[in-house]
């Protein structure tokens, strides 16, 4: 290969790969042979040490074309600042609604309390006899484990939806970045499989306990005072009637 | 060796070759390509990418008796990547080195 091959290759696939200041990158290369013939070189012994023009127009090439690719990661992690206040008033909605299941729990909790201990502070409860009113206590303390339980799988599942989030973003990311995407998570709870069965075992238990109780209550109620509407019966109205 | 590798190893040597002084790009590729094994015509790619990077920059000087002769000179920021770059590789090589030594001596 000549000086002029060598040249005209180079600048050819200089041009092919669209990569900025053709003509000094080949001025450059123009002088090596230059100062290289002034030494008494070849052209041929030149070019054998300079190595092949394609493989050097490959070298200009800049690495990955990295601009554009920060731009996209930029675009995108503004994107997920733009989208932030709004996920995170969604999280935070999912939060309260699991904080006011939790007081829903400990409301129930606190009635099973009254009604098992017998106790009505300031006539809180309707009055009733004891009995009858322990049965509902009871319906009502499963109820509380049967919100409790809720509250801790939907606290699990907030928090998995998170670590999803997370990660979705994270794989974003990566995507346009080129960095390692790692697996997509599922978005509901993940309890291993004892924990799973045992909180499902204990969910449905506290149901159907809660039904019972709560259907033999009103049998009790219904028997002992003879009427359908027992609540008449126990003057639980009473105060609103004389209205 | 590794093509990549020796790239980032090149790019060092030539920020260490112009922090002593400045040359022009026959220069630097005549001296790289006479002690490591490698295309001369590779080391122009690497100071185009060094200049692109801010951490070369170019000025001509006419020479007697030749056309003028590009010389390339250590930025500011080149300085900086020099130094950082200079102490993780001889970091890196130290250990690789620890690492090869030891691998030798249990084989005896």
């Amino acid at each position: 290969m000549t000086k002029n091959e060598f040249l005209s290759t180079l600048a050819a696939e200089l041009k092919r790969r669209t990569i900025a200041d053709t003509d000094e990158i080949v001025s450059e290369y123009e002088q090596h042979f230059t100062f290289k013939m002034a030494d008494g070189y070849s052209e041929e012994e030149i070019v054998a040490k300079l190595g092949d023009p394609v493989l050097i127009a490959a070298q200009f090439e800049p690495a990955a074309s990295d601009p554009d690719k920060l731009r996209t990661e930029w675009m995108v992690r503004g994107a997920f600042v733009l989208v932030a206040i709004p996920v995170a008033l969604f999280f935070l909605m999912l939060i309260v609604t699991a904080v006011t299941l939790m007081a829903f729990a400990l409301a129930f909790g606190a009635l099973a309390v009254i009604l098992l201990a017998g106790i009505n502070i300031y006539s809180l409860i309707p009055p009733m006899p004891y009995w009858n009113g322990a049965v509902f206590g009871i319906a009502a303390a499963a109820l509380a484990v049967l919100l409790a339980l809720g509250c801790v799988y939907y606290a699990a599942f907030i928090r998995q939806l998170g670590r999803a989030y997370g990660r979705l973003r994270h794989n974003l990311i990566a995507s346009v970045s080129g960095a390692a995407p790692l697996p997509y998570l599922a978005i509901h709870p993940q309890f291993a499989g004892r924990t799973n069965r045992r909180l499902r075992l204990a969910a449905l238990l506290s149901f159907v306990l809660c039904a019972i109780s709560l259907l033999m209550g009103i049998i009790v109620a219904v028997l002992s005072t003879g009427t359908i509407e027992f609540w008449h019966a126990w003057n639980w109205f009473a105060m609103v009637m004389a209205r | 060796m590794n093509p990549q590798y020796k790239k980032g190893v090149l790019e060092l040597c030539v920020l260490s070759l112009l922090k002593r002084r400045d040359y022009y790009g026959y220069e630097l590729s005549e001296y790289l390509a006479n002690h490591i094994r490698i295309a001369v015509g590779t080391v122009y790619p690497i100071l185009r990418k060094l200049k692109n990077d801010g951490l070369l920059t170019t000025y001509l000087e006419e020479e007697s008796g030749g056309p003028p002769r590009k010389y390339y000179s250590l930025t500011s920021s080149g300085h900086k990547q020099f130094e950082k770059d200079r102490a993780d590789y001889l970091t890196f090589a130290r250990t690789v080195e620890e690492l090869l030594e030891d691998g030798h001596h249990d084989e005896k």
